[in-house]
């Protein structure tokens, strides 16, 4: 239990008779940059707000590094970094004496001017009232909350959202460093792309159910694999319709096939057509996470 | 805690103020209005003592009463109001507005949460009282010569400053409900309903026989706005009865707090239950 930043066991949360998430059963290992995947409403901000011991699960257990998160919630939150997925701030205060307030609650004697280092960088005038800031600058006060006492574990929800993609990069660049440094990251994030660069293992959660947990590139590598042919003679329309194959393109330069299961089949089909050419296209999280969403169902807001 | 005690006065400060100074403009309007109101009333005694009056716990015989009738009546009732915003607020309000995250995701104990809010509300009650009776006070000083009383500046003082307990009721059992229902909206509701028949209920009983039974379940009951307590104080028994109350709605705010879902907005009862 102990080599785990994050582990859950059967963690079941229902709103009333609504399901929030269901039996999700989660590792994130110390030094990860864990993406959790999923569209809105699929259980994501739950999850992560029952580590935080905000909501209580209906049953299960949560554990941060080997602590209970509902019996030893307090010890679990000095180490941690947290960005909601709906901010909500102190308005009437200018962002600088929000830092300090933050800072002086978080029980910590780490780096007190971290959260100054931080607003420069995501180029932040904290000498404002919070009410004057845009969305992504709001945003980037989250941001600095999160990280400002360099916590061991980041739970961070879309933290890019609102952000334009310069800053994004900033707190992408911030993400890696603070992993590099030895914590752990656990984030989740709409934008599949920012997940992929980052992340080495990613979760996708679906109707509540934890559907997968995988390092990155053996989910871009074993779910399914694009391959483009060139042949001697063209084969026939229907050569490669089989279960587990989809053809999803041909033209005069070649085919190109998703293969799901049965590669050895394929393979052996394909040379009775001869091939010429033979090239394995890389597949991006975004279509492996299309491809267990449908093409985006399996979320329920609720 | 402390630093979290600090903050939560800082952000009621404005509030002190406001409703300090705003609270104060009444009792010194009473206060300093009382030579020409008693020259002006002289010959209407019977007026005083009507129906009406005595359901709103006036009593407008002699400056003791006249003060008691308006100032100490009528002060911890428009208090009350601000213990219900502020008491709601704290927990219910700050939840709906999404804060309450902020400071739920940090290390603190959530009992501790709710004492620091409390306290600050404790604060803030008794500083706004405090502005209110020196206002009073002060204003007394002012006309003590041409008003006969035995009342002095400090007695006005203090029977405002002994509203503490009340509005510390309404602000404790506001806390509690903000901790109890779904949302601000709905604590709010029952807290206002609860000041407002407990205002009136407690001044009907000593009219209508039949509430007499029932006069102990109002709030306003352990308070007493009479000339009588403006000279010798309010009685013990009745502060430590409104002490308890709020005490109990502390303990009631700190059970229902700890096992509350942050951001979810429910009934205790509508906790999460398994439909596989």
């Amino acid at each position: 239990m102990t080599d785990y930043a994050i582990e859950t066991q059967g963690l079941s949360l229902y709103y009333g008779r609504h399901r929030g998430i269901l039996d999700v059963d989660l590792r994130v290992e110390k030094g990860d940059i864990f993406g959790f995947l999923g569209p809105n409403g699929a259980g994501k901000t739950t999850t992560q707000r029952v580590l935080m011991d905000i909501i209580r699960p209906t049953v299960g257990k949560a554990y941060i590094f080997g602590k209970d998160c509902q019996k030893e919630g307090v010890a679990i939150r000095e180490r941690i970094g947290y960005l909601s997925g709906e901010l909500s701030l102190y308005n009437n205060m200018r962002a600088r004496q929000f830092f300090k307030m933050y800072f002086s609650l978080q029980k910590s004697n780490n780096d007190p001017g971290h959260w100054q280092k931080l607003a420069d960088r995501l180029e932040l005038d904290t000498s404002r009232k919070i009410r004057e800031y845009s969305s992504g600058n709001k945003q980037k006060v989250g941001i600095v909350i999160a990280f400002m006492n360099k916590p061991d574990l980041l739970v961070l929800d879309e933290p890019t959202s609102g952000l334009d993609p310069l800053v994004k990069q900033t707190v992408m660049e911030l993400v890696r460093e603070a992993n590099q440094a030895s914590a752990t990251v656990f984030f989740s994030s709409h934008i599949l792309s920012e997940v992929q660069a980052v992340c080495n293992r990613v979760g996708i959660i679906r109707e509540g159910q934890l559907v997968a947990t995988e390092r990155v590139e053996d989910l871009t590598t074993q779910h399914f694999r694009r391959i483009r042919f060139k042949f001697a003679k063209t084969p026939p329309g229907d050569a490669f319709t089989k279960d587990g194959v989809i053809e999803t393109g041909r033209d005069e330069g070649g085919i190109t096939l998703e293969v799901y299961t049965h590669l050895d089949r394929v393979m052996k089909k394909a040379t009775s057509f001869g091939i010429t050419d033979i090239e394995t296209i890389p597949v991006s999280l975004e279509e492996i996470f299309l491809a267990y969403y449908g093409k985006g169902n399996g979320g329920n807001n609720v | 805690m402390f630093r979290l005690l600090l903050q939560e006065l800082r952000f009621r400060i404005n509030g002190i103020i406001g409703w300090g100074l705003g609270l104060s403009f009444f009792p010194v309007v009473y206060v300093g209005m009382y030579p020409s109101f008693a020259e002006q009333m002289a010959s209407f005694e019977e007026l005083m003592d009507l129906a009406i009056y005595q359901a709103m716990g006036i009593s407008m015989a002699g400056f003791e009463g006249f003060i008691a009738s308006t100032v100490t009546n009528l002060v911890p009732v428009i208090l009350c109001i601000y213990a219900v915003i502020n008491g709601t607020g704290t927990l219910a309000g700050e939840e709906d507005d999404g804060r309450l995250e902020l400071i739920v995701s940090l290390p603190i104990h959530r009992w501790q949460i709710v004492a620091v809010k409390t306290v600050a509300l404790g604060i803030a009650l008794f500083i706004i009282l405090a502005i209110v009776g020196a206002g009073a006070a002060l204003t007394m000083e002012m006309i003590t010569i041409s008003v006969e009383t035995r009342v002095t500046s400090l007695d006005v003082f203090l029977s405002l400053l002994a509203a503490w307990p009340l509005a510390m009721a309404v602000g404790m059992i506001s806390l509690f409900l903000g901790a109890f229902s779904p949302n601000r909206r709905i604590a709010s509701a029952i807290a206002t309903v609860v000041v407002l028949v407990s205002y009136l209920g407690s001044n009907l009983s000593g009219m209508i026989s039949s509430l007499e039974k029932i006069e102990k379940l109002f709030l306003f009951h352990y308070y007493e706005a009479t000339a009588q307590a403006l000279e010798m104080g309010q009685q013990t028994y009745n502060m430590i009865a409104l002490v308890v109350i709020s005490l109990v709605a502390f303990g009631l705010a700190l059970v229902f707090f700890q096992r509350r879902n942050i951001t979810v907005g429910a009934w205790p009862w509508q906790r999460g239950v398994i439909s596989k």
